[in-house]
């Protein structure tokens, strides 16, 4: 099971390079935007045709990747640093209450489907990109906070954390210096896989009109107002379509090959992480001593 | 079994919680967060009399809790309050998109489950072989994209440029069923992530199980390797499965509102992405507390079964 992939870490990279280098330096060479020509057009000096207001496609192309990547990154980054906090508290603090305070809201809130939730946000109000990158990311907390306070949980329980509070260390050097380093790596491939889950879900909000201009440089935004040219037109539609697939394909396979590496055990990154009361919970009695430097 | 009955009743418990919080949460996003709700319900041009029109429909002069309880005390009753747009009971919106998307929903759940267990099954078997890395990198190679890219790009490949199946429902109504034809893309768009998931599940479950030192001792008594395959190793990958063909609920219900919306089918989705658009704030409410409570119950029976079929497996609730 321990098997690298060098080949399917070589493909992710393939995969995922092109869309990424496109939405990161388009928007460099994209250069000014000429006069408007007729919509749904091919040819006449635009390679991939005109859009549905006559803009042209390939320019587009060239700026719709970044509010992509940087809306999902953003709320990635947002929801791990939200969800690190809250489930290291609850999972080392003393207090049982604590403990149920920060959980239980949660395990209710991940009741809610996160699509609903954004649309739900979207009908009163009507939010930018800045409110997306907030609704996708308070999407992604309950799980991101249960996996880590789940992993704490485990970590807390190791051998080398009890030696640690025997010899007298402060309980916030145990948590930062040591639970929070032999963390990093699950929420490192945490981190990953939920990039995938918010590319997903960024995009899906955009396809649908949530927090973008209807007319916005955005590949999930051309996608949906393109369809229309469809038959007149598929380039529109397909190119920035078939971004998105190599975007998010790329990605998955990209840090599943990367997790693959890194994995110790024969879990799989989708499987539910076990419990304090799971088989990686218990400690050995004899590590109790004798771990003394 | 007083550990089964203590378990099942804190999950029942857990369930009517969520289910609380569910209709919390939607008052709280549509109604009770700062702002004048009435003027941003107003749309972009807000006009007094149309202001005035919203607050006197929501009666937002009251206050939020009174609101609330005679909100939640209507949808007890089975009421869910009327359209701001159209005045018509929700329910009735309800009942018109509640065809077409139970359909597309069981059309999907139907292939769903044979599907992603044969090529969860089909994976293990080979585990390591050819067959194996191949079905492993498509599911998770699929298992990623949103449900309108790769819709569009069937369309442009079947539809467009090889006629086999129609682009859209459109003109169809609610007659699906008469035309099976318009269902092929849908179905297929939305059942893409689920089986990708629930066969990688079942996968990685079954290797577990088929890795493990009961597996091993059935073998060594002569067990049958079809046997220990099907009658052990498989009920033991059927617990996570179970769990996780509950939590497809919640990429389904994301799915029927995306594939609806594409294939312009006129069903739930449809009904939700219009009233959004509208801001149709009873309608939304609605549709949103139907969406929520649906999830809690699918995710309680899930959990439910699964803990019948692997009770020392910690289950998440």
């Amino acid at each position: 099971m321990r098997r690298p992939r060098p080949g399917r870490f070589a493909l992710g990279v393939t995969i995922v390079a092109v869309p990424l280098v496109l939405a990161l330096l388009g928007p460099v060479f994209a250069g000014e935007p000429g006069p408007r020509a007729a919509s749904f057009t091919s040819g006449d000096g635009h390679w991939l045709g005109t859009d549905f207001v006559g803009r042209d496609v390939w320019r587009l192309v060239l700026h719709g990747g970044r509010p992509v990547v940087l809306t999902a990154l953003a709320a990635t980054a947002l929801a791990c640093l939200v969800a690190l906090p809250v489930g290291l508290a609850a999972a080392l603090t003393r207090h049982r209450w604590l403990e149920e305070l920060l959980m239980r809201p949660l395990d209710v809130l991940l009741a809610v489907p996160s699509l609903l939730l954004v649309l739900l946000a979207a009908t009163v109000y009507s939010p930018g990109p800045a409110g997306l990158v907030l609704l996708v990311a308070a999407a992604n907390v309950p799980d991101a906070a249960r996996l880590v306070r789940a992993a704490a949980a485990e970590a807390v329980t190791r051998p080398a954390v009890e030696a640690l509070r025997l010899q007298g260390e402060t309980r916030w050097r145990i948590a930062v210096g040591h639970v929070g380093r032999s963390l990093s790596r699950t929420l490192a491939a945490d981190a990953g896989t939920r990039l995938t889950g918010v590319l997903y879900l960024v995009a899906t909000a955009a396809f649908l009109g949530v927090g973008v201009a209807p007319d916005a440089a955005d590949w999930a935004v051309m996608v949906d107002r393109n369809r229309a040219g469809l038959f007149v037109q598929p380039w529109a539609v397909v190119v920035p379509a078939l971004l998105i697939v190599a975007l998010t394909t790329g990605t998955n396979l990209l840090f599943d090959a990367a997790l693959d590496e890194g994995r110790d055990g024969g879990r799989g990154a989708a499987g539910l992480p076990a419990g304090p009361g799971g088989p990686g919970g218990t400690v050995p009695h004899h590590t109790q001593k004798g771990v003394h430097p | 079994m007083s550990g089964l009955r203590s378990f099942v009743a804190r999950r029942l418990l857990l369930g009517v919680l969520q289910t609380a919080a569910v209709v919390l949460l939607v008052f709280a996003l549509t109604e009770a967060l700062p702002g004048d709700a009435a003027v941003a319900l107003a749309g972009d041009q807000p006009d007094p009399e149309r202001v005035e029109a919203v607050r006197e429909a929501m009666r937002l002069d009251r206050p939020a809790g009174e609101r609330l309880a005679d909100w939640a005390a209507g949808l007890l009753h089975g009421d869910l309050g009327t359209s701001l747009v159209s005045g018509r009971p929700v329910s009735r919106y309800l009942a018109d998109g509640f065809g077409p998307t139970l359909l597309l929903a069981a059309l999907t759940v139907v292939l769903l489950v044979p599907a992603g267990f044969g090529l969860g099954v089909l994976a293990a078997r080979h585990a390591g072989r050819p067959a194996d890395r191949l079905i492993s990198s498509v599911t998770l190679a699929v298992y990623a994209v949103p449900e309108f890219a790769l819709g569009v790009l069937l369309v442009t490949v079947l539809s467009l440029r090889l006629g086999w199946l129609p682009p859209t429902a459109v003109g169809h109504g609610t007659e699906l069923l008469a035309h099976p034809a318009v269902l092929v893309l849908p179905v297929l768009v939305l059942l893409s992530r689920p089986v990708c998931s629930l066969a990688r599940m079942v996968r990685a479950g079954m290797i577990d199980a088929l890795a493990s030192p009961y597996a091993a001792q059935a073998r060594r008594y002569g067990v049958s390797g079809a046997r220990v395959r099907y009658a052990h190793a498989l009920p033991n990958a059927l617990a996570p499965a179970a769990q996780q063909l509950a939590r497809t609920v919640d990429w389904l219900l994301s799915g029927v509102i995306v594939v609806e919306a594409l294939y312009a089918v006129p069903g739930l989705g449809t009904v939700l992405l219009g009233a959004v658009a509208e801001r149709d704030v009873p309608v939304v409410q609605g549709l949103a507390v139907v969406f929520g409570v649906l999830t809690v119950v699918l995710n309680l029976g899930a959990d439910l079964v699964a803990h019948r079929f692997a009770p020392r497996a910690g289950v998440a609730a």
